[in-house]
């Protein structure tokens, strides 16, 4: 496949963002920092602040975390950690942006990253929602509510700026916009061939709550035009189509879906934070319902391991598995991420009963395992092809 | 049609040579530093062991872990579909497949020489080959004796440590106490077969209808074929040369 546009255009885009979010602090907008698809960016915008994500995917910052976090936790947090404790961490790439931000809203979600913010609030101060952990009874659901509206009384206080209901009702419907936009993209995934691959949508995505509403729509835009004419040479119908499903594929991590792609798969959905979960189900847009009970309503159902009992996130798993028509599904996880690696047992379970074939793999951000990993992923792309 | 199958593998190098699925010379060389060249002397000495000409050769197929580098071989495939391919050749029936080898366990189960599912150990050499090599070391024993003293034994002493460095550290500190050597040495066999067998049920090997073959350089070794074999409670087949599986799965490989 020729190099599409898009993915030329993403090259420049860090530096430009950036840059942007150099000028508007200069100006006096707050940016926040966030590390989870739990909390709801909607919020934040309509408090006029922005966002952007500190989830880190590489490597080179997590000797700079072991300082503070013991070694075997999970290399995300380690990784994000690092990235911020040592402020922009000069000479690595892509890292400015940790150095930006004015306050985090965080999430108690997995233990991990639950601990790392106590310590992460010694840097930048650090305010987190809490989540009931069984999402589906109405209790939960209130309890949800009552956190968000805290929230919000916490962002209007820190920005200064009143969160009203149209406000809010504007920034859900561009967040649905974008929503709908990925839908449109995945989409397009579903022709046999796909048109795009998977490390190219991986790339976009991981964007997603990184740049501006306005520059990424902007890009899903540009890619889904580029991609819609594109018809990929027949020969490629024979790569067996791939699922990745599980932990998050931070920015700067694309270790797992290069080599599943470089080995002759192809990538056409992902079941993850930085895939279907971060933008499947919309935000109710009804004008005569409380915009922030549409929000807690929708956010208290994203499928994520710290969740339990999981059934809808095992659900997904096989809808999506066969609505995007794969041959495999390959469990992705991070080394000492409990949550998803024990619901590897259950998701497999699941996916058998549907005559789905599943291959586990767990790792970290480190290029030791890349033969190890290889050696795998080839042995299950010649058993589903 | 001729073909060759080379498995480059970390510690050996093996080739088969094969007429019409018939197999006419095989041949087993440590492989030492040089994958490439290992992988060479081998492919010549299956030749020069039979009375083909280089020429008459069809195809040239390599797996194993240095695959991807064998320049002789026209393609690479997995050790998983090797294995399955060439023990289901020697043993058509069979559902399970477990591989000791060198550097790394497999348990694969199969159907008609179709893989549908496997499970490799993960990046660490417990219960490989080379934790034997290295535990018998520390035993100062032949590797080739401490499946024999697994007979001998009365008493396997308990292995708790399933990383090589610290079983070795282990092992020194059960002969300090003055443990039966023969104890010792079971005691490891007893750790790898235990390690091996949770690997075999994961993918439920042991509940296949059907035969489990046992390949692999290890495979070779008595103690720990009649200690897996108690593990998982069943009998284990293994062909009459069980480390060229793989070598002679590649050379079927599109036949
Ligand atoms: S995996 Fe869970 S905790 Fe992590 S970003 Fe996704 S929703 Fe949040
Ligand atoms: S990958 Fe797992 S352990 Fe790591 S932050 Fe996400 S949920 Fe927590």
């Amino acid at each position: 496949m020729p190099e599409l546009k898009t993915m030329e255009y993403l090259k420049k885009i860090y530096k430009k963002r950036v840059n942007e979010l150099q000028e508007l602090r200069n100006n006096g907008v707050k940016v926040i920092g966030t590390f989870c698809i739990f909390v709801p960016d909607e919020l934040i915008f309509a408090a006029g602040a922005d966002r952007t994500i500190l989830c880190g995917g590489k490597n080179e910052t997590i000797p700079l975390a072991e300082q503070y976090l013991p070694r075997n936790i999970c290399p995300l947090i380690k990784s994000s950690l690092g990235s911020i404790v040592n402020d922009g961490c000069s000479g690595i790439d892509s890292c400015a942006h940790f150095g930006l931000v004015d306050m985090i809203i965080a999430e108690n979600t997995c233990d991990g990253k639950k601990k790392m913010y106590e310590i992460l609030d010694d840097f930048i101060p650090t305010y987190v929602i809490d989540l009931p952990q069984r999402p589906d009874t109405d209790i939960a659901l209130q309890y949800f509510l009552q956190e968000l509206e805290s929230l919000k009384t916490e962002l209007e206080h820190f920005t200064g700026n009143e969160i009203t209901s149209t406000k809010l009702l504007d920034r859900i419907k561009e967040s649905n916009e974008i929503r709908k936009l990925l839908h449109q993209l995945y989409c397009e995934r579903k022709r046999d061939p796909s048109p795009i691959s998977g490390v190219d949508v991986l790339k976009i995505i991981q964007k997603q709550f990184f740049l501006s509403p306005t520059e990424f729509k902007h890009i899903l835009k540009m890619v889904i035009e580029e991609i819609e004419h594109i018809q990929p040479e027949q020969e490629s119908n024979t790569k067996p189509r791939v699922m990745i499903a599980g932990c998050p594929l931070s920015g700067g991590n694309t270790k797992v879906p290069k080599i599943i792609e470089e080995r002759g798969g192809v990538i056409v959905c992902e079941e993850s934070c930085t895939g279907t979960r971060s933008f499947w189900d919309l935000v109710d847009e009804d004008e005569n319902k409380d915009p922030m009970l549409s929000l807690s309503q929708r956010y208290i159902n994203i499928p994520c391991s710290c969740m339990s009992p999981n059934k809808k996130r095992l659900e997904s798993v096989v809808d999506l598995a066969q609505e995007f028509n794969v041959d495999g599904v390959i469990y992705y996880t991070l080394q000492f991420c409990h949550g998803y690696n024990i619901e590897a047992y259950n998701v497999q379970k699941e996916l058998k009963k549907a005559g789905i074939p599943m291959l586990s793999i767990e790792t970290d951000y480190s290029d030791s395992d890349i033969e190890q990993l290889g050696v795998r992923i080839d042995a299950f792309l010649e058993m589903i092809s | 049609m001729i073909t060759v199958g080379i498995d480059s593998g970390s510690s050996t190098t093996k080739a088969v040579l094969l007429e019409d699925s018939k197999q006419l010379a095989y041949t087993i060389i440590p492989t030492e530093f040089d994958f490439v060249k290992a992988s060479e002397k081998a492919y010549f000495d299956v030749i020069s062991q039979s009375d083909v000409q280089e020429g008459d050769i069809g195809h040239v197929y390599s797996t194993g872990y240095g695959r991807k580098n064998i320049g002789l071989a026209e393609r690479s495939i997995s050790e998983i579909t090797a294995h399955a391919l060439g023990t289901s050749y020697l043993f058509p029936e069979i559902k399970g497949i477990i591989d000791i080898g060198g550097q790394d366990n497999k348990v694969i189960s199969v159907e008609h020489g179709k893989v549908l599912d496997f499970l490799m150990n993960d990046k660490c050499a417990a219960g490989t080959g080379k934790f034997l090599e290295y535990t018998a070391r520390a035993l100062n024993i032949d590797i080739n004796d401490l499946g024999d003293l697994w007979f001998m034994s009365k008493e396997p002493a308990l292995i708790t440590s399933m990383c090589t460095v610290f079983a070795e550290s282990e092992v020194i500190s059960l002969r300090t106490q003055g443990i039966l050597k023969e104890d010792i040495a079971a005691g490891l066999i007893k750790s790898i077969a235990n390690k091996v067998a949770i690997m075999a049920k994961k993918i439920n090997l042991h509940n296949s209808h059907g035969p489990i073959a046992f390949v692999g350089g290890v495979a070779k070794n008595r103690g720990i074929h009649a200690a897996l074999e108690q593990e998982i409670s069943t009998t284990l087949l293994i062909p009459p040369e069980p480390q060229i599986t793989g070598a002679l799965g590649a050379a079927l490989y599109e036949s």
